[in-house]
């Protein structure tokens, strides 16, 4: 395997794909690589019908998305390999596990698209089996039709926990509550309200204590905080639940751009830790390219959005397309985006990402643009 | 705990005025109601109504407004919203009842026909409905519009319905065949004597007089509203205590002229 492609990427999610999408409408030789079996990253595994923008398909249900993303990148000469796991990188050069062998994969740009992982939340037995992510439930329920058992509890009220709550009600499972420790429903009232339709309740000001059971979860104990997130001992209860399903969030999956050497910074709001980039997301590494929740945790529909900006900078490198369509497309992704990231959930991320670029100027003077 | 949808996941009133069209707009017959009020990156009913009734424009996180007068109630924004935030409510269905279509994705789908539980943005029990139409629309991807026939006075209240459950049939007052369910229904309404649950519904009106049922409505009360039964007093008697002839009634009336 020593031919080499103009453009790897690694991660085939939202972002990865319309990456794949630009630089093969343009000419480029490109290769996507995924550990996974299907195509679409977070999408495959959504059956619900994404909230979002239409010229971003929203309306549509995820796994569609992904799918649909794969074909137009497929018709383009899209070279895919998946259930393929990139495990190492040096310089131009990817390590990846593929049908059982190493194989290395040369490519002039690369672009790291790989997503994020799920944050993990520790309490009393919460290693017993049945404690699981969110998003784990979701690939056991939704990918592999498991059940977690008859009643489950959902922790934390963002979307994840919201949407992930309402597809195991349409999987017959019931659900005994999902709660928050804050004093508001984190993500989007709408999901929150197809719950509450159901008779689900979401209670907020509360808390897991523990997790029991002989091999596997039997029981949840639960107990309400006070304003000042105090826990109050005196009101725990139990409920017998087969399962405790964690959605406390993610954080930016960016192993391999901290092993090539990129600079990093931190913001909360996105996540924690993620590679510093410019707004053609081009990382302090030399032909080395993000884009999506590896940038900072967002939605599809920006994560599409970052992965056209990666692919078209990309491609200009590459002699592919000239600095004026760059900029002329650089431009209308960039206004999207910033209807995107407004708002009073969007406000945040787009003025931490506006950090972000600023920092990525102030360490590197060899930034061209900013926004 | 505070009420309103980013705290307990349900329109308070005053949220629900808000996105509700004028009463008169009700009248002329079916028309979207549109719950959704957060600035959240969304667009997708926009596109789908095909008489340009919603608007949203460039700025994606602005809430959709509904022009009322141009929304003829195809019900296709509420096939195809994805946080399945719309509903279409047909006031003008018949002089007691209203039409309300809702976006369903649940197995089993109900048939046309089928009396169900009229459920309020809570998941409460509120009354029950018959299910008038199934419909699948294909931009929908998979979600079906059901159409439900609920009593007026509840069609700004009942959002989502779900099967009858074994009390929903069950029968407590068996003259005037009154269920578990509308007597627990009356009680969450302010109900809270067995005198008022049977002006509220009939039960203990009928032949026995509430004979048979009396105690069950006081230990349902008591359920409901925590009292301890003895606390919960039969209602005031009266006589006659057992069915009589009119006839009885009349010639009582004849003594004392
Ligand atoms: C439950 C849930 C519901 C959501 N609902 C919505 C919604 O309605 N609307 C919306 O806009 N957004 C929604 N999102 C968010 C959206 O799915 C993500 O923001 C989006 O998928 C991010 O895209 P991405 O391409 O950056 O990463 P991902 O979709 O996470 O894709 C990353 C890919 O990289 C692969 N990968 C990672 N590391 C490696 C490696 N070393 N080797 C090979 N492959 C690797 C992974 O297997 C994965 O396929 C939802 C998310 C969740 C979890």
């Amino acid at each position: 395997m020593s031919e080499l492609y103009d453009a790897a990427i690694i991660g085939a999610g939202p972002a990865g794909l319309r990456a794949a999408i630009e630089l093969g409408k343009r000419g480029a030789r490109v290769i996507i690589v995924d550990e996974n079996p299907y195509p679409g990253g977070q999408l495959f595994k959504q059956i619900h019908k994404f909230f979002g923008s239409s010229v971003h398909l929203a309306g549509q249900r995820g796994f569609l998305i992904g799918q649909e993303l794969m074909d137009s990148a497929k018709c383009l000469g899209v070279e895919f390999w998946l259930s393929s796991a990139v495990w190492g990188i040096t310089d131009h050069t990817l390590a990846v596990l593929h049908e059982k062998n190493t194989h290395e994969i040369h490519a002039k740009k690369i672009i790291l698209a790989t997503g994020a992982t799920e944050n993990a939340i520790s309490f009393s037995g919460s290693t017993l089996p049945g404690v699981l992510g969110a998003g784990a439930l979701q690939t056991m329920v939704n990918l592999h039709r498991v059940s977690p058992g008859r009643r489950i509890l959902i922790v934390g009220s963002g979307n994840v926990g919201l949407i992930v709550a309402y597809q195991m009600l349409q999987a017959g499972i019931q659900v005994a509550a999902v709660v928050e420790a804050s004093d508001s429903i984190r993500g989007y009232g709408v999901h929150a309200a197809k719950l509450r339709r159901a008779g689900v309740p979401v209670l907020l000001r509360t808390t897991i204590l523990a997790a029991a059971g002989r091999n596997r979860v039997e029981t949840a104990t639960l107990a309400h905080l006070d304003e000042r997130q105090k826990l109050l001992p005196e009101t725990a209860w139990q409920e017998n639940v087969a399962a405790v399903a964690v959605a406390a969030g993610l954080t930016p999956l960016a192993e391999l751009a901290w092993i090539r050497g990129c600079a990093f910074g931190n913001s909360a709001a996105l996540g924690g830790f993620i590679p510093l980039h410019d707004a053609d997301m081009k990382t302090s590494v030399e032909d080395f390219f993000i884009a999506g929740d590896i940038a900072g945790i967002e939605e599809a529909s920006t994560a599409m959005e970052e992965g056209s900006m990666a692919g078209i900078a990309a491609a200009q490198e590459l002699g592919f397309c000239s600095t004026e369509e760059k900029d002329r497309e650089k431009k209308l992704i960039y206004q999207r985006l910033e209807t995107l990231r407004s708002g009073s959930f969007g406000h945040i991320r787009q003025t931490e990402k506006i950090k972000i670029f600023t920092k990525m100027k102030g360490e590197f003077d060899e930034v061209r643009i900013d926004l | 705990m505070k009420c309103g949808l980013i705290y307990d996941g349900c329109l308070s009133q005053a949220e629900t005025a808000s996105v509700l069209p004028a009463a008169e707009r009700f009248a002329k017959g079916p028309v979207a109601v549109i719950e959704c009020i957060q600035d959240i990156p969304c667009n997708p009913c926009e596109k789908s109504c095909p008489h340009q009734a919603i608007i949203i424009g460039d700025n994606i996180t602005a809430v959709p407004r509904l022009q009322a007068d141009r929304c003829v109630g195809c019900g296709l924004c509420a096939a195809q919203c994805p946080g399945l935030a719309i509903f279409i409510v047909d006031a003008s269905y018949s002089a007691t009842e209203a039409v309300i279509t809702l976006p369903y994705e649940y197995y089993p789908l109900p048939k046309e026909g089928d009396i169900v539980m009229g459920v309020s943005r809570s998941g409460a029990a509120v009354a029950k409905a018959r299910v008038l139409k199934v419909r699948r629309e294909t931009a929908a991807y998979g979600t079906i519009l059901v159409s439900i026939t609920v009593p007026k006075k509840f069609m700004h209240t009942i959002r989502s319905f779900r099967a009858l459950r074994e009390a929903d049939k069950r029968i407590v007052c068996r003259c005037e065949e009154i269920t578990e369910t509308e007597i627990r229904l009356a009680v969450r309404q302010g109900a809270n004597t067995v005198k008022d649950v049977k002006l509220a519904t009939r039960a203990g009106m009928g032949a026995c007089q509430g004979t048979s049922c009396r105690r069950e409505i006081s230990r349902i009360i008591a359920e409901e509203t925590g009292a301890s039964p003895e606390e919960i007093l039969p209602p005031r008697f009266r006589m006659p205590v057992r069915p009589i002839p009119l006839a009885q009634l009349a010639a009582e009336e004849g003594k004392n002229d």
